[in-house]
């Protein structure tokens, strides 16, 4: 079968195989086929950064972008064995920590030439009516907590899918689920419901 | 059979993963042409690199013309300066190709192609990466 342009686009909206529209981007370049795969997942990734990064909408949102175009020269490395946005979070995860490391770096080169008073002007900070209960409840979390967590109840992945994302054993992931929940249990005085 | 272990992970789901579910959900974000815009940036990107190596090759083509004759007049002195025996040692060992002269001059172009293509190859795999 032999699929070309805009018309095989619509044929492939409407089939729902990632897959497929994956293959087509890499053997061809087609980046209208990518450009239904970002539609298709764009809201999951953009929710997934938004809750990890904690910051403004729209720092999530470059991190969003930025995550595509990895997404799009990563795209040949993508087996087709786990699920489509499993891996697209893997490499939203991978942005992110990418983005932190740079961050934290900026702001080691700016803290060493004196540059403090800038960096804080730079920085976002979330006012009181904009804190929600999840964003407290998330902050108890370290990072890759945080990041898990929100995989797991957010994106709705396996544990499986999970550990291929994050580069993690089940069993840590298992535990590290196990951990969060914990930790958000002893903060909010929550009582556990399987222990009474 | 997919349905039915579905079903049993849900059952085993305790009250607080529904919680931490229903904490955790958050409403569709609407597309509002973000993924036109991410299209646009890749076209942009492809569009670059498509241009990068034809014009990388004509500037660094113009750039090498001189050094890389130098450099080719050079080779050629120093493969003139090869001893005799040394040029003529291998002549013995390549068979005979009919019509084909083989001798010393045969063997330093050989030679001296051999080192373009290395260099060729060398030169265009820096450029691609």
């Amino acid at each position: 079968m032999e699929i070309h342009g805009a018309h095989a686009i619509t044929q492939l909206a409407t089939s729902g195989d990632d897959q497929y529209l994956v293959a087509l981007a890499v053997a061809s370049q087609d980046t209208a086929a990518f450009g239904e795969l970002i539609r298709r997942h764009q809201s999951q990734v953009r929710n997934f950064l938004r809750k990890l990064a904690g910051g403004s909408t729209e720092d999530a949102d470059d991190l969003s972008q930025e995550c595509f175009l990895h997404a799009w020269d990563k795209l040949q490395t993508y087996s087709g064995r786990g699920s489509f946005i499993g891996w697209l979070l893997k490499v939203a995860y991978t942005t992110f920590l990418q983005s932190k490391r740079k961050s934290k770096r900026y702001a080691e080169v700016m803290d060493e030439v004196g540059h403090v008073a800038e960096l804080e002007s730079r920085s976002y900070t979330k006012s009181a009516e904009e804190v929600t209960d999840l964003d407290k409840l998330l902050a108890v979390l370290t990072q890759e907590e945080r990041a898990i967590m929100v995989m797991s109840y957010a994106c709705g992945l396996s544990h499986r899918e999970i550990g291929e994302a994050t580069g993690l054993p089940v069993g840590t992931v298992k535990s590290v689920i196990f951990r969060g929940k914990e930790k958000i249990r002893t903060s909010f005085d929550i009582k556990d419901h399987q222990h009474g | 059979m997919t349905s039915k272990i579905i079903n049993m992970a849900e059952k085993l789901k305790d009250a607080e993963d529904r919680l931490l579910e229903a904490m955790f959900a958050a409403e569709p974000i609407a597309d509002d042409g973000f993924s036109s815009r991410v299209v646009k940036r890749i076209r942009r990107r492809l569009w670059l690199r498509r241009l990068t190596l034809p014009v990388a090759l004509v500037i660094g083509g113009a750039i090498a013309i001189k050094p890389a004759s130098e450099l080719v007049i050079a080779v050629s002195k120093l493969l003139a300066v090869v001893p005799e025996g040394i040029v003529e040692a291998p002549v013995a060992w390549l068979p005979q190709i009919q019509g084909v002269a083989i001798d010393a001059s045969f063997v330093q172009t050989v030679v001296f192609g051999a080192v373009l293509l290395v260099v060729a190859v060398i030169g265009s795999r820096t450029i691609l990466e």
